[in-house]
């Protein structure tokens, strides 16, 4: 592939003429290089080391929940050392906080920061042919307000009373009151406070991603040039920026209620374990309304980014073009519009006016329908493709896949009726394990080993990365797919003990496989683990492009510099030009230009 | 990473290479990681143990070997929690205990053992000491076992419940508190449940005769307390276990309520009877009823609690107080020994003890009856009063029919709306929503 | 060149995917794990959408995964011949996708309007059967007693253990007394949050006696687990003098004879 002549205003000749010679000052550098870096590749990375080691924590606080559903009131592995004098056994108030926060981790320390932190951040300029993004200060505040978020929820396990225990939902007069649950005193002040830093940091991201896109795209990049993954960070961006100041504000509201004394979300007299709330008058649906005025579009902020990459996996891996552009971004826009009208089908049961389950049933039959075209396009693209079974293909794959069965299983929760039975259930536990964890995650592993060669500039272990594969999707599905029929049972959500009714008492041993096969998932990743820290300095190095695919960032240097690009990025096509009949190679990069005989037999050919 | 400092250079492209595998290497980190992560996990907990009373230990001024003493005594006569032995005094049904005992686990009959543990034990304590891991967060705290005081009983005041009456509790639970009603679980675990808490009192007050036993020593006896089966089991666990037995015949006569006046009147002369002096109820009551009459009085449980934390205080102001200089060398001995002991208690008292709460009267308007709420058990509470609380026994003083006119007035308690105990109170209305 | 059977093989991964997926749900029922006996009035209206959307789901999961399936075996580029096809879409199949679902999902949101405004919102004009107060960790039961009014002296007050007559519309009054619990039937397919501050009314009408389960469906606390209560559904004469005797317990003045220590005395 040709460059083109015009110089680098990066080159080291360059740089050595133009700044004035300096005295080296190696802390100060050091940090500002690697610690307090504007760079958004560093950003993005800090965001992905931080993000990986906090999915850990969630993923063995997972464990620890599995462990008291399999084999409630047995000796606890590690954790059963808290419990010694009962013989290891957890206490019941325990198991509540175990799985508020791993709710919590998961999709505030994790999911949320990796898709929009990890993977916005390093590449969107990459992708549109910037040299960073717009408020590179503010990029790194926007990381470096995570820290407070990392040090309140991890503090919050240590404190009195131990970490939140009302669900990650946090629903009053449970969270208010601290006589209510043990989590509820400090706990949950420092989860709210551990929640708004998180929001800080998605905002200053959100307003970042969004200008940087629509200014700072190279010549040539027109809208509906931008790969899908770009136009997903967009969306995702916009939904941050109108729903977060939402949850922002009720977070401050109910930690007035917890601290100042006002009574958002208690009503008069309320009197919870012999203990008298403050102040009254107000109401726990309120908290509920505004709760999930965020944390609905907050699930698509945490499936879109997916999307997108998947997307972007997909076309390269099956040499193919995307199947229906146009319809694919409309679909992401249409996720994100409906998602603002839908919130209330999580309080069906909650009491609120049963006439808006009626509308809200509505607008979310109407959601199921923009997903439905989305993954009728990914079909589309392997149709016909020519399909290489690399491990981020592997992962790509099972987005797909799994998120049919996500988002299917939906439809019955939308369907109020059946939502009587099934609302707190292990139904509701399986749709969203499966369109986050066999969706989202399945996405993020597929984008970190896509994107790896680009980031360390050597590529992961592909057999490795298969096992990875193999054994992640087999003991996912043994985990998550029986939750279906659980949920089918009535089994609730949220129960330390659920044998506790004779009517459950059968499902015991489906309980303990399931747990078993979440123990294999979590081990599995210790193969991920190694590879990744393996590749990264011992990895077969990668040049620009090993993958041949046609993104921008394709185009760089793998790891790219400060700077981003060596030359002048100037865009000619369509992210998604593969097999262009006449063409000699089968793929045809963005920043190829135009070379006269291809054109014409392309377009007699088409 | 470094390469973000240096110029840019150009990667060759080197496909080709991509699928080779570093299959080496990667298998030994792969083992490393393995092996760290199951020694971090591997390694079962110790079974689960009796926790001794602390706080009577340091009281007493018990030596290390003293509670160790103590403590293998207790394991001699009661066991473990997984394996409770039982001596013929004790009156107790081993073949309940064994259900009620040890770890949560099916036997081969699929029968649930365990029962103590998976119900009881994380607000109850695995000893019955009112201090499992829930316990701190309860209003009221979880029943302390060991003192052998219980509150709601058909039986006279100082007085043992009888297996009934803990039958009843189990039964119903207690309302207004956290004590669930376990009326769901068979009849044969109920009373498996109730012989175990006799089983943990009795061992309880066992185990405070022994503390107690130690200061009645003579010198000779170089701070051992006797061996013999006389002294550990008749004189001591004994006289603790024969006063569950003999419950039954304390339980209190109750004569019919009186036939020949009207329920309003009844009522209106258990008003009276109520701001009257002889019962003197709305001095704890209030006026209104509503329990606001006054607010500083104690149960027993916290109030031991208080007096230790009180002793603790003035010993320490004590000890700051004394003049050190001119202190022999025995003195200065037994001072320094009276500060490592306040420093001790200081220690047991937060880790080992609850923070002590006044018990406030109860609200009779609300129509929560934490005893019960038949005219029986109103009858019993205020003929025998509340053990362990500051509720007086009117035996003696308020005559039966006056106590059941006392009774009616209660029962009509929250339904009375008069004109200024209105919609503005809500703590009054029985609907408060 | 990769060979071909690592391409079948995770093909063959794929289709594991419908394959066991259908054969959980078809087995399942022979385990005894799936809906619950239901003995309510509404209750086949419920299970009937409930397997509606199953099937038509089901459909769905099948032809999508299986089409995955289809795809990844017959364009695998270690055995396909020549390029991929160049196409960045059709219109047609882009419309025909958004409109059929669009129709379909329509139709199933109007299809299942009324049967929610049965159960939720077309309540039967009497007086409550019962009042429902979750608290932590109970269900604390109030009848209203003789004079069919809740807060009167009358009133027979159970923990836990509610009892309903056959065939009649029953009206449960639900509130709670401190936190949000859910009161949730599951043999009835009833389920409806208890809001401190709320009086809530929930409507059934039950078909067959029994005795089942009250289970609490919304977080409370520690002992969230713990809030099991039961429900027995009898005939009217059966509930009538349940009624009596539970009354009579209720205002007894005489301590009930025992004939031994250990027998559970019922309340």
């Amino acid at each position: 592939m040709s460059t083109t002549t015009i110089p680098s205003t990066h080159s080291a000749a360059d740089l050595a003429t133009l700044l004035p010679v300096r005295k080296p000052r190696p802390i100060a550098d050091f940090l500002s290089t690697y610690v307090f870096s504007k760079d958004h590749k560093v950003i993005g990375l800090q965001f992905l080391f931080s993000t990986l080691l906090w999915f850990l924590v969630g993923g063995l606080l997972a464990l620890a929940v599995r462990w008291q559903v399999a084999w409630p009131w047995s000796d606890v592995p590690v954790l059963g050392k808290l419990f010694a004098q009962q013989g290891g056994q957890m206490s019941p108030e325990f198991y509540t906080m175990l799985f508020t926060m791993h709710a919590t981790v998961m999709i505030f320390l994790v999911i949320i920061p990796i898709l929009a932190g990890a993977f916005g951040n390093f590449l969107i300029p990459l992708m549109i042919g910037a040299d960073d993004m717009a408020f590179p200060t503010l990029n790194m505040l926007s990381y470096w307000f995570m820290w407070p978020a990392f040090f309140a929820f991890g503090a919050s396990f240590f404190v009195e009373g131990g970490a939140a225990s009302s669900g990650w939902t946090s629903y009053p007069t449970l969270s208010t009151n601290v006589a209510a649950s043990p989590g509820s005193g400090m706990g949950q002040t420092l989860w709210l406070v551990g929640l708004t830093m998180v929001g800080v940091s998605s905002m200053l991201g959100s307003v970042n991603y969004m200008t940087t896109i629509i200014l700072m795209r190279a010549h040539g990049m027109t809208m509906f040039r931008l790969p899908m993954t770009i136009w997903a960070m967009f969306i995702t961006a916009v939904l941050q920026a109108f729903a977060l100041p939402v949850l922002t504000a009720a977070g401050f509201m109910q930690l007035a209620d917890r601290t100042l004394g006002t009574g958002f979300f208690s009503p008069e007299g309320n009197m919870v374990n012999n203990t008298l709330t403050a102040t009254g008058g107000g109401q726990p649906l309120l908290w509920q309304h505004l709760f999930w005025f965020y944390s609905h579009p907050a699930v698509y902020i945490m499936i879109l980014p997916a999307m997108g990459m998947v997307s972007d996996i997909l076309t390269c891996f099956a040499r193919k073009p995307l199947f229906g552009y146009r319809p694919m971004v409309y679909s992401i826009a249409g996720i994100a519009g409906l998602g603002f009208i839908v919130w209330g089908h999580h309080m069906f049961i909650s009491g609120m006016n049963p006439a808006l389950g009626i509308t809200f049933m509505v607008s979310t039959m109407m959601i199921a329908l923009p997903s439905a075209v989305k993954t009728f396009n990914w079909l589309g693209t392997i149709w016909g493709g020519r399909i290489q079974f690399t491990t981020a293909m592997l992962f790509a794959l099972s987005f797909v896949s799994m998120f049919i069965i996500g988002g299917l299983s939906g439809i019955f929760m939308a369907a109020t009726p059946v939502d009587i039975f099934i609302h707190d259930t292990y139904f509701i536990v399986a749709h969203f394990h499966y369109v986050l964890f066999a969706g989202t995650a399945m996405g993020v592993w597929a984008a970190i080993y896509f994107w790896f060669p680009k980031m360390f500039g050597r590529t992961m272990n592909e057999f490795w990365g298969k096992a990875h594969f193999f054994l992640t999707f087999i003991f996912l599905n043994g985990t998550f797919f029986t939750m279906h029929i659980l949920g089918a049972v009535g089994f609730p959500r949220r129960l330390a003990d659920a044998y506790h009714y004779e009517t459950f008492h059968h499902l015991q041993p489906l309980n303990a496989f399931m747990t078993w096969c979440a123990i294999g998932m979590v081990t599995s990743q210790i193969i991920f683990a190694v590879n990744f820290f393996w590749s990264m300095f011992f990895g077969p190095i990668a040049g620009r492009n090993p993958w041949h695919a046609n993104g921008l960032e394709w185009s760089a240097p793998s790891p790219p510099g400060h700077g981003n690009f060596d030359f002048q990025p100037v865009v000619y096509r369509g992210p998604y030009e593969y097999s262009v009949p006449g063409a000699e190679k089968d793929y045809l990069m963005q920043t190829d230009p135009p070379n006269a005989a291809a054109a014409m037999a392309a377009a007699a050919a088409h | 990473m470094h390469v973000l400092t240096t110029p840019p250079f150009a990667g060759t492209d080197r496909g080709q290479q991509l699928f080779q595998a570093h299959s080496g290497g990667v298998w030994r980190a792969f083992t490393l990681v393995f092996a760290l992560a199951f020694t971090l996990g591997c390694g079962a907990t110790p079974p689960a143990y009796f926790r001794l009373n602390m706080v009577e230990a340091t009281k007493q001024h018990l030596t290390t070997q003293q509670e160790e003493q103590v403590s293998t005594v207790l394991l001699a006569m009661f066991g473990t929690p997984d394996e409770p032995a039982t001596l013929p005094e004790m009156g107790l049904d081993a073949a309940k205990l064994k259900l009620a005992a040890g770890p949560v686990r099916s036997d081969i009959v699929g029968r649930k053992n365990g029962l103590y543990r998976e119900h009881c034990a994380h607000c109850h304590g695995i000893t019955g000491d009112g201090l499992g891991p829930t316990s701190a967060f309860l209003n009221p705290y979880p029943r302390d076992y060991r003192p052998g005081v219980f509150k709601f009983k058909s039986t006279e005041r100082a007085d043992k419940p009888t297996h009934a009456d803990l039958l009843r509790i189990l039964h119903n639970g207690i309302a207004g508190t956290s004590m669930p009603s376990f009326a769901l679980l068979s009849t044969a675990q109920i009373d498996a449940l109730a012989e175990y808490v006799k089983y943990l009192s009795i061992r309880g007050e066992t185990e405070l005769s022994l503390m107690r036993a130690f200061f009645e020593l003579d010198d000779d006896a170089a701070g051992k307390l006797p061996q013999t089966r006389e002294f550990l089991v008749t004189e001591t666990l004994a006289v603790a276990a024969a006063k569950w037995q003999g419950a039954s015949a304390a339980q209190i006569a109750v004569p019919p309520m009186p036939a020949d006046i009207e329920l309003v009147d009844s009522i209106a002369k258990g008003r009276t009877l109520f701001y009257g002096e002889k019962a003197n109820c709305v001095k704890c009551h209030g006026v209104t009823g509503l329990g606001d009459g006054q607010a500083n009085d104690y149960d027993d449980w916290n109030k031991a609690i208080v007096e230790a934390d009180k002793e603790v205080t003035g010993g320490e102001r004590r000890a700051q107080e004394a003049q050190t200089s001119g202190m022999s060398p025995e003195e200065l001995k037994e001072h320094r020994e009276q500060i490592a002991w306040l420093e001790k208690f200081t220690r047991v008292l937060d880790g080992d003890a609850l923070k002590p709460r006044t018990i406030p009267p109860r609200n009779l308007r609300q129509g929560v009856y934490r005893g019960g709420r038949r005219p029986l058990d109103l009858y019993y509470r205020i003929h025998a009063g509340i053990n362990g609380a500051p509720m007086p026994a009117g035996k003696g003083t308020i005559p039966p029919e006056d106590i059941w006119h006392i009774v009616n007035y209660i029962r009509s308690l929250p339904y009375e709306f008069d004109g200024e105990l209105g919609a503005d109170r809500p703590l009054v209305a029985r609907d408060r929503f | 060149m990769r060979s071909r059977l690592l391409g079948i093989i995770w093909s063959l991964v794929f289709l594991a995917v419908p394959v066991l997926g259908v054969a959980t749900f078809a087995i399942a029922p022979a385990f005894d794990i799936w809906l619950p006996k239901n003995v309510s009035e509404h209750g086949p209206t419920v299970d009937g959408l409930f397997m509606f959307i199953l099937v038509l789901t089901g459909v769905v999961f099948v032809v999508t995964e299986g089409l995955l399936f289809w795809f990844l075996w017959k364009y695998d580029a270690a055995h396909a011949q020549g390029p991929a096809t160049y196409r960045h879409g059709s219109h047609s199949l882009e419309v025909v996708w958004t409109i059929l679902p669009a129709g379909v999902l329509l139709f199933l949101a109007i299809y299942q309007m009324n049967s929610w405004a049965d159960i939720k919102m077309r309540r039967p004009a009497m007086s409550p059967t019962v009042e429902v107060v979750g608290r932590q960790f109970e269900w604390r039961l109030r009848y209203p007693g003789r004079d069919g009014m809740l807060g009167t002296p009358d009133d027979l007050f159970i923990v836990n253990d509610l009892h309903v007559p056959v065939d009649e519309d029953i009206l449960v009054q639900l509130k709670s007394a401190d936190v949000l619990h859910s009161f949730f039937l599951p043999n009835l397919r009833i389920k409806q949050d208890a809001v401190p501050g709320m009086k809530i009314p929930v409507w059934f009408k039950a078909t067959q006696t029994g005795e089942f389960d009250i289970v609490c469906a919304e977080l409370c606390g520690w002992g969230h687990y713990k809030m099991k209560g039961h429900i027995t559904i009898e005939s009217r004469e059966d509930f009538d003098s349940w009624i009596e005797k539970k009354y009579a317990e209720q205002e007894s003045t005489q301590p009930v004879a025992e004939p031994s220590d250990a027998v559970a005395i019922a309340d």
